[in-house]
């Protein structure tokens, strides 16, 4: 699998991805500071110590030599820079921790996603034309048809707040997170709302090459060999049903990410959702800068993987 | 639409014998009508183009009434649920949530519209453009498509938001900055499949010249799959301002917005649902009924297609 085309791909990738992290961050950094707007304004700082905290941050030096500082600091140290609004913050600690805390969440909503959309899209198929069916489909339909702030507003109000009234508080969805990672009581929600409208797409892509799969020949073979049903549905139909869904592995996934957005707001997920949101009405730039950078690498590793996801599950694929 | 389209059987079908002169299609064939036929079959698409229409009235009623003012504070007792004077409710302040649903349908319409217009100003004639002459402007134009799709579109509208920093014009800037690609490739592929075909190869030899030739045949025999992306950008759109709103970045106090009701009401939902629950209401049925409609678009001006 690994061949040295692969690897040399990977490489090359890897490179593109690094620039491509460069220019966001370099865009960010160059058009933020044409911002009007001030961190510092709310400390009503006078005269001199001003001037400290403007030096402190190298403000008061020219544009052109902040940048270039800036950028070697982030290429030979990683260095993003410190808050500009809890002075002595450094960002990049902050930055990778709220990471892990996104992709944990988004991992899960992946196993959402694909577990329970390809679930639903199987049941759908096999039962076609009955009422399961009909019940799959029309869900379906809801999921890919409203925003995923609505769906996880409407769960927050089921779960968090109906549920508590209903149960006189024993049980229901505490919003929010205790731990530095959440546990699985607190991410199954935030989780399931990011995930349940890429699932319906993913159960209708399923549904839909399931019943060609399942019309094929070397079904009927199968079945005539003796095997029993699930063997023929697992192992038989729902590899090669199974194409059809990988191709929009990309897509799904970059929905999940920039989906993470919302809902790490919605649920008080503490990710790089949540800081973004934070930092730019804070006007945190250096921390918008960071997140921002962040998120062009995690998109871009994302993308990476998904690629590679192709290799391992389609043979037929190399680079 | 109908009236733009004069010349005989367009649209996809066996290629025409080039017509004589005199003699006319017969009007009642017509794609148009045909697909207007087909549409109104289509139960779904037609209550969702009821519920647009009425949309649109409230929206336009909203420009010359609404209940309240919708920045008047303190007309209720803030977060009071909807009572005979506050149909839907008051908001923190005691705003008229009603009132203000009525001016976020303005804007989610003017966002809707007014991107895909410039999509459409932006994509049909780089697409019709890249297709028609091929060669180094559509390597250059596949290029630039394909760079602006690496990039995920959140990401490119929020960076642009943060720099030109965010108001009505903006927000319609960024979201076409994110979906002019669509329009082009979907231009440039119709423009590809059009320009072997033989009534543009009569056009040409009769000596029409290239722009008659893209805006007076090519562009016509592709409006078809045009409308029908234009419709599904218009949900596409509304949605990603309700987001940007959502994340505070979008439309700016005291303006309102179904997404940034939604994030107000979000804060309150454990005294003040309905501050929550009416403007996901109104974005989930009006993003539902522009989807309908596209569906039911696209079935009637493309019934071969498979779904």
């Amino acid at each position: 699998m690994l061949t040295r085309g692969t690897l040399i791909y990977i490489g090359q990738r890897l490179v593109i991805i690094v620039f491509t992290v460069l220019v966001v961050s370099s865009i960010v950094f160059l058009g933020i500071h044409r911002l009007p707007g001030d961190a510092l304004f709310n400390e009503h700082l006078h005269g001199t110590q001003y001037a400290l905290i403007l030096h402190h941050y190298g403000l008061d030096r020219p544009l052109w030599d902040q940048y270039t500082s800036f950028l070697s600091g982030l290429i030979l140290h990683g260095n993003l820079g410190e808050s500009l609004v809890n002075r002595g913050v450094p960002i990049t600690p902050l930055v990778l921790r709220e990471f892990t805390v996104s992709a944990e969440v988004g991992l899960f909503a992946l196993v959402f996603t694909i577990g329970l959309g390809m679930t639903l899209g199987v049941v759908a198929a096999i039962r076609q034309n009955t009422w399961v069916d009909y019940v799959l489909t029309t869900t379906s339909v809801i999921g890919y048809s409203m925003p995923s702030f609505v769906i996880a507003t409407f769960l927050l109000l089921v779960f968090a707040v109906w549920l508590d009234n209903l149960t006189q508080g024993t049980f229901y969805f505490q919003i929010g997170w205790t731990g530095r990672f959440g546990t699985i009581g607190e991410i199954w929600l935030p989780a399931f709302a990011l995930g349940f409208p890429y699932a319906s797409i993913v159960a209708r892509l399923t549904r839909a090459s399931m019943l060609e799969v399942i019309r094929q020949d070397y079904i009927r073979t199968a079945r005539a060999k003796g095997l029993r049903e699930t063997v023929i549905m697992v192992r038989h139909a729902l590899r090669n049903a199974l194409i059809p869904v990988i191709t929009i592995l990309g897509p799904l996934v970059i929905g999940i990410i920039t989906g993470g957005v919302i809902i790490e707001n919605i649920f008080g997920i503490p990710g790089l959702g949540k800081e973004f949101a934070t930092s730019i009405l804070n006007r945190d730039y250096n921390i918008v800068i960071g997140v921002f950078t962040a998120y062009a690498a995690m998109i871009g590793v994302a993308n990476l993987g998904v690629d590679l996801a192709y290799v391992v599950i389609d043979p037929r694929i190399r680079y | 639409m109908a009236t733009s389209v004069s010349y005989p059987t367009p649209g996809p079908g066996p290629a025409p014998v080039v017509a004589t002169a005199g003699i006319q299609a017969p009007v009642q064939a017509s794609l148009w009508s045909d697909a207007w036929r087909r549409l109104r079959r289509n139960r779904l698409a037609l209550v969702s183009a009821v519920y647009l229409v009425l949309l649109v009235a409230v929206a336009l009623i909203a420009l010359v009434h609404t209940p309240y003012s919708y920045r008047d504070v303190g007309v209720a007792r803030p977060y009071s649920g909807p009572s005979g004077a506050n149909w839907f409710g008051a908001d923190i302040l005691g705003r008229d949530v009603l009132s203000r649903l009525m001016v976020g349908a303005q804007i989610s319409l003017i966002v809707g519209v007014g991107t895909q217009v410039l999509v459409l100003a932006v994509g049909v004639p780089i697409g019709l453009l890249s297709g028609y002459y091929r060669g180094l402007f559509d390597t250059v134009v596949a290029f630039i498509i394909n760079v602006f799709y690496g990039i995920p579109d959140l990401l490119v509208a929020m960076i642009l938001l943060l720099l030109l920093g965010p108001s009505l014009n903006n927000i319609i800037i960024a979201i076409v900055a994110t979906r002019w690609m669509d329009m082009a490739r979907l231009v440039r592929g119709q423009t590809l499949a059009l320009r072997e075909r033989e009534f543009i190869e009569a056009a040409r030899s009769s000596g029409a010249k290239p722009a008659k030739i893209l805006f007076g045949h090519i562009l016509p025999n592709s409006l078809g799959p045009i409308i029908v992306q234009a419709t599904f950008g218009v949900p596409a759109a509304i949605l990603f301002e309700a987001f940007l709103s959502f994340l505070g970045i979008g439309v700016q106090p005291p303006t309102p917005s179904w997404g940034s009701m939604a994030a107000d009401g979000l804060a309150a939902i454990r005294i003040a649902p309905h501050m929550v629950i009416f403007p996901s209401i109104a974005l989930s049925l009006t993003l539902m009924a522009f989807n309908f409609l596209g569906d039911g678009l696209r079935d009637a001006l493309d019934p071969r297609q498979k779904r």
